[in-house]
C-alpha cells in the first residue's frame, strides 16, 4: 500500500474531525468531499469511508461529554428509533436519488440551518411544562460559562422525530453525520440549550451511521486501505475537538457554526454543479 | 455507576482498542506489506461498527435492571433496526446512483 497516501487520509481527516468536534459534529460532512475531490475516490468507498469515520467521531468524543452531563442519554434513544430508521431508508433509496441532486438540496438546507441559527440568538430558558408523557425527558446541566446547573425541557418531541428521520436518511446517503441537520432540529424544534444539542447528536450520530455502516460493510464498500486511516484520524481530531467545544462561549459556537455552514453551503453547490457537468461530459 | 459513566466507559475503551487494532494493522501493513497488517485493519475497523450496537445493548441491559420497560423496548426497537440494515446490505445490490 501507498504510505504517502495513508498519512494523507490519516492528516485530513485528523482535521476533519477537530472541527467536526468543536461544532459537534461529524467529520464525515468534510471527508466525503475531500476523498472524492482531492484523493480521486470513487464516491461509494467515499461514503463508507465518511460513515466509519463518522461511527468514530462520535465514540470518541462522547465519553467527555457524558462525563461532563452535556449528553440526554434517554433522548437520544428515543431520537434514534427515527434515525437509524430514517438510515434505513437512506440505504434502499443510495441507488435511485442521484447525488448531484442530493449534494443540492443539501445545500439548500444548510444555507436555511445557517439562517435559523442567526435568527435566533437567545435561549429558550423556562416553561410551563408540556409534553406530559414525556417529562422524564426533561433534564438540566452544568454550564461551565455561567458557572450553575441549567434546566431545560423537552419540546415538539413529534416534530424532532420527523426531522430525525430526514438527517438519518440523509446520513446514509451522503455517509455523513448529518449533525449539521440534527443539531437545527434539537435547537429549534425541540428548543435544547445548544451544548445540549451539540453533545446529544454526537451521542446520536454514531447509532445512526452503525445502521447504515452494516449495510455497506455487507455490501463490500467498506475498503479497509481507506477506511481505516481515516477511522484512526477521526478519533485524534474528535478528541482534541469536544475539548475545545468544552471551553468556548455558546455564542462564539454559534457564530463559527453559521460560518462552517455557509461554507459547507458553497461546496456542496460546487459539488453538484461539478457532477452535472461530468454527466453531461460522458 | 450511573449509565453515564458506564457508557464512558464502554466508549471509552472500545474506541481504544479499535483504534489500537487499525494502529497496529496500519504499521505491519506499511513496514512489511503483509496482508495480515490489512486484516488487523479490518478487524478495528469491524470493531467500530460494532460499538454502537453495543451502546444500544448496554443501555437496555440497564433500563431493563431499572425496571423502565418503555425505554427499554425503545433501545430493543434501535437494535433490530440496526440488525435489519445488516439484513438489508446483505440482499441488495450495491449502490450505482447516476
Amino acid at each position: 500500500m501507498d504510505s504517502g497516501f495513508t498519512l494523507w487520509l490519516f492528516a485530513v481527516s485528523v482535521g476533519a474531525s477537530a472541527l467536526g468536534g468543536m461544532l459537534g459534529m461529524a467529520s464525515g460532512i468534510f471527508i466525503v468531499p475531500i476523498l472524492t475531490m482531492f484523493g480521486h475516490v470513487d464516491i461509494h468507498t467515499a461514503i463508507g469511508a465518511g460513515i466509519v469515520s463518522v461511527i468514530a467521531c462520535s465514540c470518541a468524543a462522547a465519553a467527555p461529554f457524558l462525563e461532563e452531563r452535556l449528553t440526554n442519554v434517554r433522548l437520544a434513544i428515543v431520537l434514534e428509533t427515527a434515525t437509524t430508521a430514517g438510515a434505513l431508508t437512506g440505504v434502499l433509496l443510495a441507488g435511485i436519488i442521484p447525488i448531484s441532486v442530493l449534494f443540492f438540496l443539501f445545500a439548500v438546507i444548510l444555507l436555511l440551518s445557517a439562517q435559523q441559527m442567526m435568527a435566533k440568538r437567545s435561549e429558550v430558558i423556562f416553561r410551563s411544562g408540556e409534553n406530559g408523557r414525556w417529562a422524564s425527558l426533561h433534564s438540566s446541566y452544568p454550564d461551565r460559562v455561567l458557572g450553575r446547573e441549567v434546566s431545560y425541557q423537552v419540546d415538539r418531541l413529534r416534530l424532532g422525530m420527523i426531522l430525525m428521520y430526514g438527517a438519518g436518511m440523509i446520513s446514509a446517503l451522503l455517509g455523513i453525520g448529518s449533525g449539521v441537520l440534527k443539531i437545527p432540529a434539537m435547537d429549534t424544534a425541540l428548543r435544547l440549550p445548544i451544548k445540549v444539542s451539540s453533545a446529544t447528536s454526537n451521542f446520536m450520530i454514531g447509532v445512526t451511521a452503525a445502521a447504515s455502516a452494516g449495510a455497506y460493510f455487507m455490501r463490500g464498500n467498506i475498503v479497509t486501505a481507506i477506511a481505516g486511516p481515516v477511522a484512526l484520524g477521526s478519533v485524534v481530531g474528535a478528541i482534541a475537538g469536544a475539548r475545545i467545544l468544552m471551553v468556548v462561549s455558546n455564542d462564539k459556537l454559534r457564530l463559527l457554526f453559521v460560518v462552517v455552514l455557509v461554507a459547507l453551503a458553497i461546496q456542496m453547490l460546487l459539488a453538484a454543479f461539478g457532477i452535472q457537468l461530468i454527466k453531461t461530459a460522458t | 455507576m450511573n449509565m453515564e459513566r458506564l457508557l464512558a466507559v464502554l466508549l471509552r475503551y472500545g474506541v481504544w482498542l479499535a483504534s489500537l487494532a487499525i494502529g497496529i494493522g496500519l504499521a505491519v501493513a506499511l513496514a512489511s506489506s503483509a496482508p495480515a497488517g490489512m486484516r488487523i485493519v479490518a478487524i478495528g475497523i469491524g470493531l467500530f461498527i460494532l460499538l454502537p450496537s453495543l451502546r444500544v445493548l448496554l443501555m437496555l441491559a440497564v433500563f431493563v435492571r431499572a425496571r423502565d420497560y418503555r425505554f427499554g423496548l425503545i433501545a430493543a426497537l434501535v437494535l433490530a433496526i440496526i440488525v435489519l440494515g445488516l439484513a438489508v446490505g446483505m440482499h441488495t445490490p450495491e449502490a450505482r446512483p447516476a
